[in-house]
């Protein structure tokens, strides 16, 4: 899996047109001398054939070495971990924050007749709907311009995170909350429900103690590509916040070819991917009200 | 060998000059910076931290010897300072050199350097010094690509005494001290400069008002105050340290947040403003609008002369005449660009404007196409030629033309297109943009070259820059290849350096010679100047544009809050 991820990585960079040597010397406006151009291109292997480079690139990567970035003049492994931090916290709280706005929802608006429910699903679909780019810039407006409550900008302290997590939180839990509200009320109309009501309980306890658990499981399996996601979308929402992560990273060496770079985010990524899935694995078989003996997969 | 881009390069007035303060040569230059804030603040007090955000790409290395672009010399102008500067008239004046004199046959520099200045690091500034500095922008292994170009023609160097060093030319450079002023040849403490790259690119150690604390990348740059700073420009407003405690140097890529930073007080300066960021700035009675125009070329299209359809002058002309360029800039600009007629800056003395040569004409485009055999139409409206459609392949780098101008090329497309040309715009980043110059795969092109004087016309367009480097770059884009032009830029190049205004003059007259058959061969197409603009919260006094390549000086400023 890391292979392929590698692999494709690598490839798909070195197809962009574009000479990394040029975007290594040049950045933004600069003159370039061809004896400059030449001791790169020998420093980075970059004379080599790209058959070359590639299996060299795999080589280092074997041996858990990502490499040296060609444009930020430093080892990638300890770049990308400094980077790291930035971009799990923004991701950990925007799903945790995310599953909570979801499930106020879900619970809020189911059974309580036609009209709360309709509120929840336009709430979710229009939630989910919102593009990150615009969301960002409209809490900025609003909460940065005109109230003047929240900076639009990383701070030293926690209040730089509130707008951020928001923009990656509010169409996430869009998505979550129309997987809860289905599975919620399919629950709802099991025979288990039924069972549990005729041994006395109420409604709110029915939701609460027996139906969440069986809604929850769609959407805990789901977190596993949400987590995905959010690092897709904290490219958008690191570079409008002006955050340093691994999103402006990425965006930063695909922009000027930067391979070594652009190879060990996604290879980090993925590894976060993969661990993630792991977890939301072990959390589903947690939450999993069903008898957990093997052969035994009988509804409640 | 040059590339496009941001870059530098030489003064923006004459140089020679006998001793510091004789180099004036009598050239008035409009000076590029203006005095930031309204004056009335008060007395300066000292203290505080200054916020800073850069739209600019953050810099790979903050050592401008290694490189040399745009964002370096934005936060290296805070920390290093260079042997000479320019004022506000354009005139060469002191900064780490007192005094300069030059031999008769222009091949000799001699610098007296300010006395009792030490770098950061405890280094004194010495000749050997300055000396170092020569050599580890002309050695390989530095990358240097600015400062290196800048040198060229400077072979080596002499310690006459402790404070006097000789720079040795192999042919006169009339563009010596312009280049000298530049930021990518600032002077750093040669001790500091015998660390490995990676340690000296971190936190390069200069004669500065401010000195590199620490560097979080992708997120601040922090300067703290030099309190032993004894060497501020001849220009400056005040001696002795700066006023501001420390400076905060952040990086915020997108406009729209860097604008909101600023009203919401996060920060105090931005630059990159964009057009529509200005115009609610300047009906803001909180924010000052501070307009440093670059140095150098004016943006402007090229036409690449070096094949069809724009080989032909007629049909070079056609298109300049087919484009509705004073209504889009009006419209897109907002009122904060003015249109140019010149292939330099409005900051450079030198630069000629010819208006009459750029007017909106369809009817003569018109006309010129009938009569260079593009009478046809096709169905479409496109004019054809045996066959062939009449098609200008422009592509453009995102990296470098903002949103505003990439809507100016828009717009001048759909004018053109009412006169027969069918314009190919393709939005490209810096990478691919690269390839398809280095390919010659384009008709039509824009790209910004920041540099100090004249001589960046003979970057632009001597015909020894259509020959493609290794790398296949190559900076003359128009392929102008005229050899009485690369004779003028030549001559100009080394018009022996003395001090008398015959020589100011001669200079002058070249290079106004050949920026006319620059501009009579329409081979460029002028917008404006190479918009620098930046907006600084009402508490900040005393900032101002360095008259060199425009980036911001905040030794005089102070914050009034």
């Amino acid at each position: 899996m890391l292979w392929a991820v590698a692999t494709v990585t690598f490839f798909a960079v070195r197809l962009i047109p574009g000479d990394p040597a040029e975007a290594i010397l040049g950045g933004p406006g600069s003159q370039t001398s061809p004896e400059a151009l030449a001791a790169v291109r020998a420093e980075y292997g970059l004379d080599q054939p790209v058959l070359v480079q590639y299996l060299q690139q795999l080589g280092r990567l074997a041996t858990g070495d990502l490499g040296r970035s060609y444009a930020l003049n430093m080892d990638v492994g300890p770049l990308v971990l400094s980077q790291l931090g930035g971009t799990l916290l923004l991701a950990v709280l925007s799903l945790g924050v995310a599953w909570l706005i979801a499930l106020l929802l879900a619970t809020w608006s189911t059974g309580r007749g036609r009209m709360a429910a309709r509120i929840g699903t336009g709430l979710e679909i229009v939630g989910a709907a919102l593009p990150h780019f615009w969301l960002a810039t409209t809490l900025i407006v609003v909460f940065s311009v005109w109230w003047g409550v929240l900076p639009p900008i990383s701070t030293a302290d926690a209040r730089g995170l509130v707008l951020p997590v928001a923009t990656l939180a509010i169409p996430l839990a869009g998505f979550l909350g129309q997987v809860m509200r289905e599975s919620l009320n399919t629950a709802l109309e099991s025979p288990f429900v039924l069972s549990a009501r005729a041994r006395g309980e109420s409604d709110r306890g029915v939701l609460w103690r027996h139906a969440l658990r069986h809604a929850a499981l769609p959407a805990i399996s789901l977190s596993g590509w949400a987590f995905g996601s959010l690092i897709s979308g904290a490219v958008v929402v690191e570079t409008i916040f002006a955050r340093p992560g691994l999103g402006r990273t990425l965006l930063n060496a695909v922009t000027v070819r930067d391979v070594p770079v652009v190879v060990g985010v996604v290879m980090v990524v993925a590894v976060a991917y993969i661990l993630m899935t792991i977890v939301t694995d072990l959390a589903s078989s947690l939450a999993d009200p069903r008898p957990t003996e093997h052969g035994n997969g009988a509804l409640s | 060998m040059p590339r496009p881009g941001i870059v530098p390069s030489t003064p923006r007035s004459a140089t020679f000059a006998v001793l510091a303060g004789a180099a004036a040569l009598g050239l008035a230059l409009t000076g590029c910076t203006t005095a930031a804030s309204p004056d009335g603040g008060g007395k300066p007090t000292s203290g505080g931290t200054l916020t800073y955000a850069s739209g600019d790409a953050e810099p790979t290395c903050l050592d401008p010897h290694v490189g040399g672009n745009y964002p370096q010399a934005l936060v290296s102008s805070q920390f290093l300072e260079s042997l000479v500067s320019l004022d506000a008239d354009g005139t060469i004046i002191p900064w780490l050199a007192d005094s300069w004199t030059v031999s008769p046959d222009g091949l000799s520099w001699e610098f007296t350097l300010k006395d009792d200045v030490t770098f950061t690091d405890g280094t004194p500034l010495d000749a050997a010094a300055v000396q170092a500095n020569i050599a580890h922008l002309q050695n390989p292994e530095t990358g240097s690509s600015t400062g290196y170009l800048a040198l060229a023609k400077v072979t080596g160097t002499e310690a006459v005494s402790d404070s006097v060093v000789r720079l040795n030319l192999t042919q006169p450079d009339s563009a010596l001290l312009e280049s000298l002023a530049q930021p990518w040849l600032a002077i750093e403490s040669p001790t500091a400069l015998t660390r490995s790259q990676d340690e000296n690119c971190a936190a390069p150690v200069g004669t500065g008002p401010f000195i590199v604390d620490s560097w979080v990348k992708q997120n601040a740059i922090t300067l703290v105050r030099n309190e032993d700073y004894t060497s501020p420009p001849a220009d400056a407003e005040h001696d002795g340290p700066a006023y501001l405690e420390e400076i905060v140097w952040r990086f915020i890529p997108d406009s729209a947040s860097r604008y909101a930073a600023l009203q919401a007080g996060e920060v105090d300066v931005i630059d990159n403003a964009q057009p529509d960021t200005i115009s609610q700035a300047e009906s803001s009675d909180t924010i000052v609008h501070l307009d440093a125009p670059r140095p150098g070329a004016s943006n402007r299209i090229e036409l690449n002369s070096g094949k069809a359809p724009f080989n032909d002058a007629a049909v070079r002309e056609a298109f300049i005449r087919s484009a509705n360029v004073d209504d889009a800039v009006a419209s897109l600009f907002q009122g904060s660009a003015e249109r140019s007629f010149s292939a330099l800056s409005s900051v450079e003395p030198l630069g000629v404007s010819r208006p009459n040569l750029f007017d909106y004409d369809p009817d003569a485009a018109d006309e010129l196409l009938d009569g260079a055999g593009w009478a046809e139409k096709d169905s479409e409206g496109y004019r054809v030629k045996d066959g062939v459609r009449l098609t200008v392949v422009f592509p453009v780098s995102t990296n470098q033309s903002i949103p505003a101008e990439q809507s100016l090329f828009e717009q001048i497309q759909a004018t053109a297109k009412e006169t027969g040309f069918e314009v190919q715009l393709t939005k490209l980043d810096l990478s691919s943009w690269y390839t398809a110059l280095g390919s010659n795969a384009y008709d039509a092109v824009s790209a910004p070259y920041t540099k100090i004087g004249p001589d960046v016309l003979r970057i632009l367009f001597h015909s020894d820059g259509i020959t493609p480097a290794p790398s296949g770059y190559f900076a003359n884009h128009a392929q102008v290849n005229d050899p009485e032009l690369d004779s003028l830029l030549t001559e100009a190049g080394q018009v022996s350096t003395g001090s008398t205004n015959a020589d100011a003059d001669l200079r002058a007259s070249l290079y106004e010679d050949a920026q006319d058959l620059i501009l009579n061969g329409f081979y460029i197409l002028p917008l404006y100047d190479q918009q620098n603009h930046f907006l600084l919260g009402s508490a900040v006094e005393g900032a101002r544009a360095l008259p060199t390549v425009s980036t911001p000086a905040f030794y005089d400023a102070w914050l009034n809050r």
